[in-house]
């Protein structure tokens, strides 16, 4: 088959405008999670996703249920719970990612959960995204281009200099919580896209290469969203043309781009 | 009226149940220099927030050019009267210009939200990186500064707003003697050519501050003592 073939074919349709709009907006994210020192947190929801999985199996609905509601709890927690305990994210993330891991393993044994269903979560695929799967990631991510285009100067303080913001009046504490809970979101469905163990590569590579390289706040925006745009796009069309994995073809992508970025822009 | 740029009256605040300000009086005059020492955990950078209103007192008042502080929206106002240069010249990860980092200080006086910066608000963050020594910095990435560079940047964006009470915390900590002697050159010139700018400066170094200050004061149990006037 050819690429024109797959083209014709309405899933084949729906998984490459996924992949440009996950691409392209979910990158932005990733800016988020660099500059917030987030990578803990981002393995924290991973592990509160199992244990999400886990209870809804024992309830009896899909684990892909119980483990975006555990994420969606979890992420509108995780931005109050370390400014109430004052604790950094990354603190309060070990807590939560040990904490779920430990839980979700006890309910495996007590509540007789079959282990293998519940860690097929961290296997997504981008050809099995449903229609609702598919308009939960446009909302999504029409939200967080709208967040980092009304508050452009907000976000880019709070950045820069969370100490300043807060004194010149920025909401610092409202946009740090809602950039908290998109990150749990975006990473919650990268996990449906390309599988937990790859969401780096929609997240956090894209806006790596474009932290090394761009030298204004307005250039880091433009190349995280081109490069995500590049990856997943690039990404899945030469996994259709080679016929290989997805996930793992964005992800060797993403690494190759960031590759290059730190060999054009050595310190 | 009063004379006082500043008066901190029986004050009191702290962190939960510790109180780390404790009946504290103050009062410092328009064009003063006043350094203010002490050990770790003294309450210097608490008592910073407090006159910035990110505390909330306990007890007490903080007048500041006569206007009371007691709602959201004296401290609204005192956001024009005030700049401020936090502690620490470590800078975060974000790619950002040196023109666009001291033009942010302006934000919320000429611009916020939907209302975008104007070629004035750039032509002010010019203004004041030149008065700095910094033009030739202007579309540099903040990343790539040295310490002692990116204090200057910090103070610039201090001054965009042409505040009449500058508050510096530990502005010279961390520095190599060559940027603390460009730093303290600067800060001189700020108190000859804006003679009204009262300046409070936290410090560990007060042997090279000495020369600038009017009045130095201890920190010490929730409370400022005088220890003497500079030379």
């Amino acid at each position: 088959m050819t690429l024109l073939d797959y083209l014709q074919i309405p899933l084949f349709q729906r998984a490459l405008l996924a992949c440009a709009i996950a691409g392209s907006c979910l990158s932005l994210i990733g800016i988020v999670v660099i500059q917030f020192q987030l990578t803990v947190v981002r393995f924290a929801l991973m592990h509160l996703s199992l244990l999400g999985g886990a209870l809804g199996i024992l309830i009896g609905t899909k684990p892909m249920w119980g483990a975006m509601i555990a994420i969606v709890i979890g992420s509108l927690l995780f931005g109050p719970l370390s400014s109430k305990i004052n604790l950094e994210p990354a603190i309060t993330g070990a807590f939560l990612m040990t904490g779920s891991l430990a839980a979700a393993l006890m309910l495996f044994h007590v509540g007789g959960v079959p282990a293998m269903e519940v860690f097929g979560l961290f296997a997504g695929s981008i050809l099995t995204l449903t229609a609702l799967d598919f308009w939960l990631l446009g909302i999504v991510s029409l939200i967080i281009v709208s967040l980092f285009t009304l508050c452009y100067r907000e976000i880019q303080l709070v950045l820069h200099d969370a100490d300043q913001a807060q004194w010149l009046g920025v909401p610092v504490s409202t946009i740090r919580n809602s950039l908290l809970f998109l990150t749990g979101i975006a990473i919650g469905i990268s996990m449906k896209l390309v599988g937990a163990l790859l969401i780096d590569a929609l997240l956090l590579l894209p806006a790596m290469a474009a932290t090394r390289i761009a030298k204004t706040y307005k250039q880091l925006l433009v190349f995280s969203v081109l490069f995500g745009l590049i990856c997943a796009v690039g990404g899945f069309i030469l996994s259709l043309l080679l016929n290989l994995p997805t996930g793992a073809t964005i992800t060797m992508f993403g690494v190759l781009l960031l590759g290059i970025c730190y060999l054009l822009k050595r310190k | 009226m009063s004379d006082f740029a500043l008066e901190l009256q029986q004050v009191c605040a702290g962190y939960g149940e510790n109180p780390v300000i404790n009946q504290l009086n103050f009062k410092a005059a328009r064009g003063e220099f006043i350094a203010i020492i002490g050990s770790n955990g003294a309450g210097k950078s608490t008592l910073f927030r407090m006159i910035l209103g990110l505390l909330p007192l306990s007890a007490g008042k903080i007048i500041i050019q006569s206007h009371q502080m007691d709602s959201k929206k004296d401290f609204d106002f005192i956001r024009t009267k005030i700049g401020f240069v936090p502690q620490g010249v470590q800078g975060g990860n974000l790619p950002i210009t040196v023109l666009e980092s001291v033009m942010l200080g302006n934000w919320g006086a000429s611009f916020s939200y939907w209302r975008r910066p104007t070629a004035e608000d750039k032509e002010k963050a010019a203004k004041w990186l030149e008065y700095v020594g910094l033009t030739n910095l202007a579309s540099k990435d903040c990343r790539r500064l040295s310490g002692g560079q990116r204090q200057r940047m910090n103070i610039a964006r201090a001054l965009i707003r042409e505040p009449d009470i500058l508050l510096l915390d530990e502005p010279i900590t961390h520095l190599d003697k060559h940027s603390q002697e460009i730093l303290y050159s600067l800060l001189a010139a700020c108190r000859q050519q804006i003679p009204h700018l009262l300046i409070l400066m936290i410090t560990h170094q007060l042997e090279e501050a000495a020369p600038l200050t009017d009045r130095i004061y201890l920190m010490e149990k929730g409370q400022l003592i005088e220890v003497g006037e500079a030379p």
